[in-house]
């Protein structure tokens, strides 16, 4: 009994307390973000996923970025000083030469040892070298691809690739040395040591998109030497050698990240400059924003960045717990998690107790297309049966209801998609509506009997029509959601079996071609239409390079068109050609387009300047926090309750004396 | 003795090869090493980033020994790597199998030695007290709860802790862990908590069975008959007597502490070895799942030897011959 009492006391004593945090950080200006997935790689090269460019776009800076306001998106200088201009070359090769800015800084870092600093300024040559990691095979870079419009980029990974099987000597030599003697490419060379040039075989307007990603931040050499991951060395995708606002200070990414605010950073150093990603930008020019907002974002014009002193990350498995700390107060933002939706969000809006507790909702539609594809290599619902599959294409198209998805699985959040493109591209018009996306049962039993099987029972054979979806998900609740959409074609008299087997098995089928109709998405890498529209053309087909091209779509009308119209600048000229390429999928219906998705940010009301972006944009330098608000409203909102542990001491006792009273009396 | 032991240490190697070759298969022949490159790269991969990434983590081996790669092959390799403890590098990160393993040893501990040490102490306490007012309501009780918190899944305990104790009634962070010494003790409350009691009505359930066996044994009259006071009947002859059950129970545990637990470091998001294989099951990260693997099967066969020789030192009647 006694034992028990005091253990409780102990453990109540100890640990009774639901703050996560040593209490000294209560007056600092620290972020506190949830994340669920550690990430892969902090190596700027490698990192491609939502995980990893959550701690790289804050920690490494990158020659141009997006005005952090204006939508649509635009893009205005970040470790350069401006978006340079194209120009044209006699080859027919384009040429953009970037101007740096003064001044720049990467983080203190032992790894300047090895050129006895320790610190060195960021010159052109950074780049250059980053560049030529990325056409280094060993490295096996996600983007090689859209940097093989670089001038000689290939040719300079097949020559590194070439000395280093053959010459051991070479392979001993430092990295630099090694890029040095394999004799670069003239894609990316300095003029300078402000000027960093990049030469294209052919026009890429949407090269300067990469510009504003990670893969072309600068990287010192002496980084990549130094940390090899001998003699206790880290590695550098765990070690980042900073030139962004923040740098890392603790990692140990299956628990808990920490980012603090880099005082070598341009911003930090030079406010006076007012560059758009340095101090907080003005809102002029801005055109979607609410009296409400826009005095709010005034507020802080000319604010230096970043405002936060850190940003702690804590690693949260599950969302429920995540969630229940948003709710005490210990996250600053926080998703909406499904269980909690009715709670939170109603009529579309912020709960009457969410906004009693100073909470903001921020909504954002994601650059990012759901679709339903089908095998146009396949012999029934392909191009090989002509005009009969093209029919049947169409009519399932007709009965699939978006809407109704949305409402059942996703709360309503997301918009019904009518096209590829999704809103806040060039060439996404809210007007279109795409005669094939609106359910109409009727329309589709007629062009179903048309395509040869009238109540979805082939006519040739006598048998019903029978079709398999392939899925990646064997898990009861994908389930749910696919058969959803093989029962809006049953409406049809089409039996559409699912064939859920798990990734790896669904892997192969697409790789063998063993597949009709199959459910995918695509996120924007930047928001230009060639980044959705280039998933439908032949050279990206499956069966021809095991590309992103799952609907096998091949159509040379569309082609041409894409070609035509992924070097022009966004004008009428370019809205027509997305008009009409929008026109060939639309009749042919190699997609079903679903819907794009939508986010809802729940944000605490201590945290201020937070604008949405869809984008995987880093975004964290612009947030400011208001501490004190934070530590009172954390206070009241986490009394213990304590009553409940002494009522429970108070029946343990209730039920052992009795027991105990009889043992003495038996005793005595 | 020690001829026991070795005995058993050669038949354990058998099982090791064993297991390694049915690991082999398992990785190597169900999954393709392009399902492994495409996990690990992402589904925006171009086929020649997957070609790349196979080439720099080996996949591209053949298979099998056979001429010209007697040695050069993923057999071979996967049998080098696990009988060496090196393990090579994580198919996920690339970061050493063997630096997450090290990382995660500390977590798992802090999280399982205070769980089994109270589980082990409160189980025995609880189950002397119940087995010394056997036949009485409290021993019905007892019992009756026991088998209430034997059903409920540990699922359940998690979320159920985490909903009352740490969102209702605010005593403990819902979830997390950090080392700093400041908050330690908050993050490992409430899982230690959910750990014993998740765990205590199995316990409470066995022991009290042995004990009330022993307690009718004639040694336990014959010590009330010298007038041995009840105290002394229960802790001094009942409880060594009956240690044999009872080590076995607790011995076989003792290896895994150091794999912990899957889903309470999972659910509590403690970087621990268990969640770690949850990860690595998750993420398809085939070289240090077959590490975790392998390591499971090595503390499994080392728990088994460790329980026979624990036999002898609480029974001196038994000879391992």
């Amino acid at each position: 009994m006694r034992a028990a009492a005091t253990v409780i006391g102990v453990v109540l004593a100890l640990g009774c307390s639901n703050n996560p945090y040593p209490d000294q950080d209560d007056d600092r200006k620290v972020l506190y973000l949830p994340f669920s997935e550690p990430p892969k790689t902090l190596d700027p090269a490698l990192a491609y996923s939502t995980a990893d460019h959550a701690i790289t776009g804050k920690v490494y800076d990158t020659l141009l970025e997006y005005h952090y306001l204006k939508r649509p998106y635009e893009l205005v200088g970040g470790l350069a000083r401006s978006v340079p201009e194209p120009t044209s070359l006699p080859d027919g090769g384009v040429e953009y030469r970037f101007e740096l800015r003064p001044d720049l800084w990467f983080q203190n870092d032992p790894c300047f040892a090895l050129a006895s600093a320790s610190k060195r300024r960021i010159v052109a040559d950074d780049f250059v070298f980053e560049l030529r990691r990325l056409a280094d095979p060993a490295l096996a870079s996600p983007v090689v691809d859209p940097f093989s419009a670089l001038r000689g980029f290939a040719e300079f990974g097949a020559r590194l690739k070439a000395r280093r099987d053959t010459d051991l000597e070479f392979r001993k030599l430092r990295i630099d040395q090694q890029y040095e003697r394999a004799g670069g490419f003239s894609g990316a060379h300095s003029d300078g040591p402000s000027t960093l040039v990049i030469t294209l075989d052919r026009p890429y307007p949407q090269v300067l998109y990469w510009f504003a990603m990670n893969f072309s931040s600068p990287m010192p050499w002496e980084a990549v030497a130094h940390y090899d991951g001998k003699e206790g060395r880290p590695q550098l995708s765990e070690h980042p050698v900073s030139s962004g606002p923040f740098m890392v200070g603790h990692y140990e990414k299956r628990a808990r990240i920490v980012l603090d605010a880099n005082p070598d950073w341009y911003g930090a150093r030079h406010p006076e400059w007012h560059a758009p990603g340095a101090t907080f930008p003005s809102t002029d020019g801005v055109v979607d924003l609410s009296a409400a907002e826009k005095e709010r974002l005034d507020a802080s014009q000319g604010l230096r960045l970043p405002a936060l002193a850190r940003i702690e990350y804590r690693r949260e498995e599950e969302s429920i717990p995540a969630f229940n700390k948003f709710l005490q107060g210990y996250y600053d933002m926080s998703a909406v998690v499904r269980e909690s939706f009715n709670r939170v969000i109603q009529e579309g809006g912020l709960s009457e107790d969410m906004k009693k507790q100073g909470m903001q909702l921020e909504k954002s539609v994601v650059p990012a297309v759901y679709y339903i594809g089908f095998n146009m290599d396949d012999a029934v619902v392909g191009r090989q049966a002509g005009e009969k599959s093209k029919l049947l294409r169409q009519a399932m198209s007709l009965a699939i209801d978006s809407t109704e998805y949305l409402r059942l699985f996703s709360n309503g959040r997301g918009l019904p998609a009518h096209s590829p493109l999704p809103p806040g591209l060039f060439g996404y018009d809210p007007a279109y509506q795409n005669p094939y996306r609106s359910v109409d049962l009727k329309k589709a039993a007629e062009l179903l009997a048309r395509a040869g099987y009238p109540g979805g029972i082939d006519s040739a054979t006598g048998r019903a029509l029978r079709l398999s979806f392939d899925v990646p998900d064997t898990s009861p609740e994908g389930r749910l959601r696919f058969l959803f959409w093989t029962n809006q074609w049953r409406r049809l008299g089409i039996d559409v079996q699912l064939s859920a087997t798990n990734y790896n098995k669904f892997q192969g089928k697409v790789r063998d071609g063993a597949y009709q109709i199959f459910q995918w998405g695509w996120v924007a890498d930047y928001p230009d239409p060639e980044n959705f529209l280039f998933l439908l053309t032949t050279p990206m087909a499956r069966s021809v390079s095991q590309g992103p091209n799952t609907a096998n779509f091949k159509n040379p009308a569309y082609d041409r068109l894409f070609e035509q119209m992924k070097t022009l600048e966004n004008g009428p000229e370019r809205r027509a050609l997305l008009d009409e390429m929008r026109g060939i999928l639309e009749d042919e219906r190699p997609w079903i387009e679903l819907f794009y998705p939508e986010d809802y940010a729940l944000v605490q009301g201590w945290l201020k300047n937070v604008r949405p972006v869809g984008l995987s944009i880093p975004t964290a330098k612009y947030y400011d926090i208001d501490p004190a608000q934070r530590r009172t409203r954390r206070s009241s909102w986490n009394e213990p309750v304590l009553a409940p542990a002494f009522a429970l001491v108070a029946l343990l006792v209730l039920l052992l004396v009795p027991a105990v009273r009889t043992f003495m009396r038996e005793r005595q | 003795m020690l001829a026991y032991v070795l005995r058993r240490l050669g038949y354990g190697c058998f099982v090791v090869l064993g297991v390694l070759f049915f690991l082999f298969a398992l990785f190597f022949l169900v999954t393709t090493p392009d399902d492994i490159a495409q996990r690990a790269l992402g589904e925006k991969a171009m086929p020649q980033v997957v070609e790349r990434w196979k080439e720099n983590h080996g996949y591209n081996r053949p298979l099998w020994p056979g001429p010209g790669h007697a040695t050069d092959n993923l057999l071979v390799d996967h049998f080098q790597k696990m009988l060496t403890f090196e393990f090579g590098n994580s198919d996920a990160d690339g970061v050493p199998i063997r630096q997450r393993i090290s990382e995660g040893v500390l977590p798992s501990l802090l999280l399982t030695v205070p769980m089994f040490v109270i589980g082990i102490g409160f189980g025995i306490g609880i189950s002397l007290f119940v087995a010394f007012f056997r036949e009485t309501y409290i021993d019905r009780l007892g019992v009756f709860v026991s088998v209430l918190t034997m059903s409920i899944p540990l699922l359940l305990y998690i979320i159920g802790g985490q909903f009352l104790l740490g969102k209702m009634l605010r005593w403990f962070p819902v979830s997390g862990f950090d080392l700093h010494p400041g908050v330690l003790a908050r993050f490992l409350a409430l899982p230690v908590l959910v750990g014993v009691l998740s765990s205590l009505g199995s316990d409470v359930r066995f022991f009290r069975t042995v004990f009330i066996e022993e307690i009718f044994k004639d040694y336990v009259r014959t010590a009330r008959a010298k007038g041995a006071g009840e105290m002394r009947v229960m802790t001094g002859h009942v409880l060594r007597n009956a240690m044999i059950p009872v080590v076995t129970n607790v011995v076989m545990a003792i290896p895994f502490l150091f794999t912990g637990s899957l889903l309470l470091e999972a659910g509590f998001g403690i970087p621990g070895l268990g969640s770690l294989t949850v990860e690595a099951i998750q993420a398809n990260d085939f070289s240090t799942l077959r590490a975790m693997v392998f390591l499971g099967s090595l503390l499994f066969i080392f728990g088994q030897i460790l329980t026979d020789i624990a036999y002898t030192w609480v029974d001196p009647r038994i000879r391992l011959e």
